[in-house]
């Protein structure tokens, strides 16, 4: 019996993970079903567990002890010393010909002086870290890289000082959640929601964090509307292949695309028609400058938010 | 599954592995850069603390890349054994193993801070919870549920049939809700 329930146990957790809900997963053993419920569940929190990662650093150090180590390796192979000349060349003989050793040993004393092991420890730290931040370019979410990729991202926006700037720069981290979110979803056909939610809230913030200069607020109004219009887009386009328990999510997202694209469109005839309307009234000798030259603040209208 | 990366086909990962036994440098790299992850988060559940996690992934980085010349088999198979006795010898010498295996140890730790269930249910809890089931629950619980592996891909990665690993799995979630249960019952004892 208690191997029974073991296969039962292992059965439904294989149908969960096909995407059935832990109690059409039971449905299949009504008898079973007050002993495996909280197991399922509780495989299903465990499932849920954010992943822990290692860290960055973890990562270098652990290749820079590995870098020590080869290092070490080859000078292992460096003949000792205080070996009588005829031991030692025989010795030499099994790694290299006389003409390499010598080579070999000319490059050795390099490691031999302090000074260039430091210069040449600082260059390859920073080749390193220059590689890494190269290759997290192309990180997904779960890439040991990614979370360097969004350092690079942090750092690129808190060195960023103007507001144009800092909008532009989350319209693009927007694209670039997009662009995980499809990726990852082509390779495992699952929807991610937390990409998801950090790509409406980018391009929530380009609009609500920092005042726009006010000659600059039209075509972050036009931006806006078009990055809305083309995430709309995309996400329609991933929805038929999305899991009938994750539509709810994208339903809502391509709402919210919709709304935010129309209320910026909506912004964009306002100001259309302020503009017209001032050529229409003011005379250009008395053009209110000083106020025109107020940066804007401009906000998101009523379901353009993530309420997740 | 849910903890890899950008997943590697076995033939491509035999071809690095191949390409890195021959001291390739770029196929050193990415072998690692594969692995690194899958190895944190199997040793992440079995110590008590994210420096002794890194620090014993650093460790087994370091073994699996001068041993690769003699691997063979199934090279996640080999490369868990690896962390696996990297682990038993981390407890051997810091003698310290005693007090995270007994899931009697979590309870009074619970009955002493008056956790309530909602609390236990916090993932943090739960991951605690984990730290203290055995050896091999814990290493089927993470393969399984971690790192996404089905019933039969862990029975190869730690050499035991598809039987044992599944009756492994059913002990350790009982001995996981039995955990949180006695939470249940304490509480309403203390309502009582």
């Amino acid at each position: 019996m208690e191997q029974n329930i073991e296969l039962l146990l292992d059965n439904c957790i294989d149908e969960n993970r096909k995407g059935k809900s832990v109690d059409e997963c039971l449905a299949n053993y009504p008898q079973y079903a007050n002993q495996l419920k909280p197991l399922l569940q509780l495989t299903v929190q465990i499932k849920n567990l954010p992943l822990p990662n290692p860290s960055f650093e973890a990562l270098s150090s652990a290749l820079i002890n590995i870098g020590k180590e080869m290092e070490r390796d080859t000078e292992a192979k460096v003949i000792p010393e205080e070996l009588v000349p005829a031991q030692r060349d025989v010795l030499q003989n099994r790694f290299t010909s006389p003409m390499k050793k010598r080579k070999s040993f000319a490059i050795l004393s390099v490691f031999r002086k302090p000074k260039l092991v430091w210069a040449l420890s600082s260059f390859l730290f920073f080749a390193v870290i220059f590689g890494a931040v190269t290759v997290s370019a192309e990180s997904l979410p779960g890439d040991i890289l990614y979370p360097l990729k969004l350092v690079t991202e942090k750092v690129n926006f808190l060195l960023t000082f103007d507001s144009y700037g800092k909008a532009e720069l989350r319209l693009n981290f927007s694209d670039k959640r997009l662009n995980e979110l499809v990726e990852v979803f082509q390779q495992s056909n699952k929807l991610d929601t937390t990409l998801l939610k950090n790509m409406l809230d980018e391009a929530k913030l380009a609009l609500e964090e920092n005042e726009i200069p006010v000659e600059k607020a039209s075509i972050l109004t036009a931006k806006l509307n078009h990055v809305s219009a083309y995430q709309k887009t995309v996400l329609e386009n991933i929805r038929p292949n999305v899991q009938t328990t994750e539509r709810k999510v994208i339903d809502e997202a391509i709402n919210m695309c919709n709304m935010r694209s129309r209320w910026m469109r909506g912004m964009m005839d306002e100001e259309y028609q302020e503009q017209f309307d001032e050529q229409d009234t003011i005379p250009q000798s008395q053009t209110p400058r000083r106020e025109r030259q107020q940066p804007k603040r401009m906000q998101w209208g009523p379901g353009c938010d993530w309420m997740r | 599954m849910k903890g890899q990366t950008k997943d590697l086909t076995d033939e491509e990962l035999h071809q690095i592995v191949e390409k890195a036994k021959t001291n390739d440098n770029r196929a050193l790299g990415k072998l690692c850069e594969h692995f690194y992850s899958k190895i944190y988060r199997f040793i992440y559940y079995r110590v008590n603390s994210i420096e002794d996690a890194e620090d014993l992934t650093s460790e087994v980085c370091l073994k699996v890349m001068k041993s690769l010349p003699e691997q063979n088999g199934l090279f996640y198979a080999w490369i868990f054994r690896i962390a696996s006795n990297m682990i038993t010898d981390f407890y051997r010498r810091r003698a310290v193993r005693s007090n995270v295996t007994s899931t009697g140890d979590l309870i009074e730790e619970m009955v002493d801070e008056k956790r309530t269930t909602s609390e236990l249910l916090e993932q943090q809890e739960l991951r605690q919870a984990i730290k203290h089931l055995t050896e091999e629950q814990q290493q089927v619980i993470v393969l399984k549920f971690i790192e996404g592996y089905n019933t039969d891909e862990v029975s190869n990665l730690v050499g035991k049939s598809a039987g044992a690993v599944r009756a492994i799995q059913f002990r350790a979630l009982t001995a996981l809700r039995n955990m949180f249960a006695s939470d249940i019952s304490i509480r309403k004892d203390g309502k009582d």
